[in-house]
C-alpha cells in the first residue's frame, strides 16, 4: 500500500513538474517572440530593413509558392465538390453545393491550406537557413561587423510573409472555387449557372475579408516563429534539424489554434 | 587599451571566474590554454557577442555593456573579428562577404571604384588574388583560404582592434606559417591591438608581445615569452616545453580538476 502511494506521488509530481516545464517553455518562447516582433517593428519604422532585401523574399515565399498554392488550391476545390455531390445526391437541392464548396474553400481550406504549404515550403527552409547561420556563428559575424541580424535577416522575412500570405489565400480561394465549380460540373452534372446560383445564394462579402484576415495573421506568424527557432538553434547539424523539427510542430499548432479562434471572433 | 575587470560567466557551470586584464593599445596579446577553459568565450565578451554574468569590458574606458545600442554598434566596427572557422556567410561570394566589413554607406557602394579598390587591398594584404577569388563563393575556397577571406573581412574597415579566435586550428604547417605572418604584417602595418586565442605555443611565442594563459577560468600566467619561457609554474612550463606540452598539459590539468572536483 505505501509503495503504490509513493509511485502515486512520484507519478503525480512528476507529471506537474513535465506541466511546469512546458508552462515555463511555452512562456519563453512566447516572450522572445514577443521581443523580436517589437525589434522588428523598430527596424521597420526605423527604416533600417532593406526593401531590396524584401522584394528578394517576397520573390521566394510569395511568387516561388504560387505552383504548390494553385495545387493545393486545385486538389482543395476538387475533393470537396465531389464529395459534397457524393452527399447531395439524395434530398438537399444539388445548386446548394456552389454554397457549400464556396464556403469551405473561403472560410477554411483556403487560408489552412495555403498556410501548410508555406510552412513546408517557407517556414522549414528559413528556421533551417537561419539555424545553419546561427551554429556556423555566421549570425555572430553579421553582430561582430556592426550589423543587426533582425533588420538584415529577420524583418525582411516577415514582412515579406505577412504581405506575401494574404495574396496566396486570395488565389488559393479563386483557384480552389473555380477547380470546385469544374468539378461539380463533371462529378455530378452541376452546371456553372447552378453552381454560381447556390454560391451566390448563402454568400457574406465578409467571408473573403475573413479569410484573408486569416492569411495576414498565418503569414505573420509562420516566418515569426520559424526565425524564432533558427536565431534560438543551438549544437550543429543535429541541432538544425531538431530545430526545424520543433519549428515545424510549432507552426502547425500555433496555426490551427489560431484558426479555432477565428470563428467565435469574427464569424458570431 | 581593452580593459577586462572581473569577468565572470557561466553556463550551467563556471567557465570565467573573475578574469582581469589590460591589453595595451598596438600590443599582440595571446590567450592560451587548454579546452574548454573559457578563452572564445572571453574574447567573445570583448565586443559584446557575449555579455559576462559580472563584470565589464571597457575599450578605451567606454563600456560595452553600459552602451546604447548605437554605441555598441560604433564599438564594434572598431573591432575586427576573425572566427575560428572564418564565418563567411555562405550565400555570397568573397567580394560580397568582405564588403560587409566596410561601414553601411560604404556599403551600399559596393561597386564604387573607392570601395572596390578598398576590398582589393585588402584581400592582397591576405596574399590573395582579387581577379581570382573575387566571385568565387565560400565553397570554392580551401581552409586557408576562408581564414583569409575572413582576415580580409576583419580588417577592410581599418579596426583598431582585432580579434583572432583559433586562427590556425585545422590547418597545416604551411598556412598556419602563413596566418602568423600575415598577423605580424597587419600588425606591424597598422598598429592595431590584437588579442589572438590559440593552442598553437609556437604561433603565440612568435606573434605575441605578451601571453595569458587561462585555466579553469582564471588567469594563471600574464607575461612576455621571455617570461613564459622562465616560469617556474609546472603548468605553464608544461604549455611552454612544446615536445611534452599536450600530455604534460592535460596530466596537470586533470591532476587540478580531480582536486578541484575533490574540494566541491
Amino acid at each position: 500500500m505505501g509503495c503504490l502511494k509513493t509511485l502515486v506521488r512520484r507519478t503525480l509530481l512528476g507529471l506537474l513538474s513535465r506541466i511546469g516545464r512546458t508552462a515555463e517553455t511555452v512562456a519563453r518562447h512566447a516572450g522572445e517572440m514577443t521581443l523580436l516582433t517589437w525589434r522588428v517593428a523598430v527596424a521597420t519604422l526605423t527604416g533600417r530593413v532593406a526593401l531590396r532585401d524584401v522584394l528578394i523574399q517576397l520573390q521566394s515565399i510569395g511568387v516561388g509558392s504560387i505552383p504548390l498554392v494553385a495545387v493545393t488550391a486545385i486538389l482543395s476545390g476538387v475533393v470537396t465538390s465531389q464529395q459534397g455531390g457524393y452527399q447531395f445526391t439524395s434530398s438537399i437541392p444539388l445548386y446548394v453545393l456552389g454554397s457549400v464548396v464556396t464556403s469551405s474553400i473561403i472560410l477554411e481550406l483556403g487560408p489552412v491550406m495555403t498556410s501548410f504549404v508555406l510552412i513546408g515550403r517557407v517556414g522549414a527552409r528559413i528556421t533551417a537557413e537561419l539555424g545553419t547561420m546561427k551554429v556556423s556563428e555566421q549570425i555572430d559575424a553579421l553582430y561582430s561587423l556592426g550589423r543587426d541580424p533582425v533588420s538584415a535577416l529577420a524583418a525582411p522575412r516577415i514582412i515579406a510573409g505577412t504581405i506575401a500570405m494574404p495574396l496566396l489565400v486570395g488565389l488559393a480561394d479563386f483557384i480552389g472555387v473555380f477547380a470546385g465549380l469544374i468539378a461539380a460540373r463533371f462529378s455530378i452534372g452541376l452546371g456553372p449557372e447552378s453552381f454560381l446560383f447556390g454560391a451566390r445564394l448563402y454568400w457574406h462579402s465578409w467571408d473573403l475579408l475573413y479569410s484573408v484576415n486569416k492569411g495576414l495573421v498565418f503569414g505573420f506568424i509562420i516566418p515569426l516563429i520559424s526565425v524564432h527557432m533558427g536565431f534560438g538553434t543551438r549544437g550543429g547539424a543535429e541541432g538544425v534539424g531538431r530545430a526545424t523539427t520543433s519549428a515545424v510542430v510549432l507552426m502547425i499548432i500555433t496555426v490551427l489554434v489560431l484558426d479555432a479562434t477565428f470563428p467565435p471572433l469574427f464569424l458570431n | 587599451m581593452i580593459e577586462y575587470i572581473d569577468v565572470h560567466k557561466a553556463f550551467d557551470l563556471p567557465v570565467l571566474s573573475g578574469v582581469s586584464l589590460t591589453v595595451e593599445t598596438g600590443e599582440t596579446l595571446s590567450i592560451l590554454g587548454p579546452s574548454g577553459t573559457g578563452k572564445s568565450v572571453l574574447l567573445k565578451t570583448t565586443n559584446g557577442l557575449l555579455v559576462p554574468d559580472r563584470g565589464d569590458v571597457r575599450i578605451d574606458g567606454q563600456s560595452v555593456y553600459n552602451s546604447d545600442g548605437g554605441a555598441l554598434q560604433r564599438i564594434r566596427r572598431q573591432v575586427g573579428y576573425v572566427f575560428q572557422y572564418a564565418a563567411l556567410f555562405d550565400s555570397m561570394n568573397v567580394f560580397e562577404n568582405v564588403v560587409t566589413g566596410l561601414p553601411d554607406a560604404e556599403a551600399k557602394r559596393a561597386r564604387s571604384p573607392e570601395v572596390l579598390g578598398k576590398v582589393c587591398d585588402a584581400l592582397e594584404d591576405v596574399n590573395l588574388d582579387p581577379a581570382v577569388v573575387f566571385r568565387k563563393l565560400p565553397s570554392e575556397l580551401s581552409g586557408g583560404m576562408r581564414k583569409r577571406v575572413g582576415l580580409a573581412r576583419a580588417i577592410v574597415g581599418r579596426p583598431q582592434i582585432l580579434l583572432y579566435d583559433e586562427p590556425v586550428t585545422g590547418l597545416d604547417p604551411v598556412n598556419s606559417a602563413t596566418i602568423s605572418r600575415l598577423i605580424l604584417e597587419i600588425r606591424d602595418r597598422t598598429h592595431v591591438t590584437s588579442i589572438v586565442v590559440t593552442h598553437d605555443v609556437e604561433q603565440a611565442l612568435e606573434i605575441s608581445d605578451r601571453l595569458a594563459l587561462l585555466t579553469h577560468g582564471k588567469l594563471r600566467f600574464v607575461g612576455t615569452p621571455a617570461e613564459f619561457r622562465a616560469s617556474g609554474d609546472p603548468v605553464v612550463r608544461a604549455f611552454a616545453d612544446r615536445r611534452a606540452a599536450a600530455e604534460a598539459a592535460l596530466q596537470l590539468v586533470e591532476k587540478e580538476e580531480e582536486e578541484v572536483e575533490e574540494e566541491l
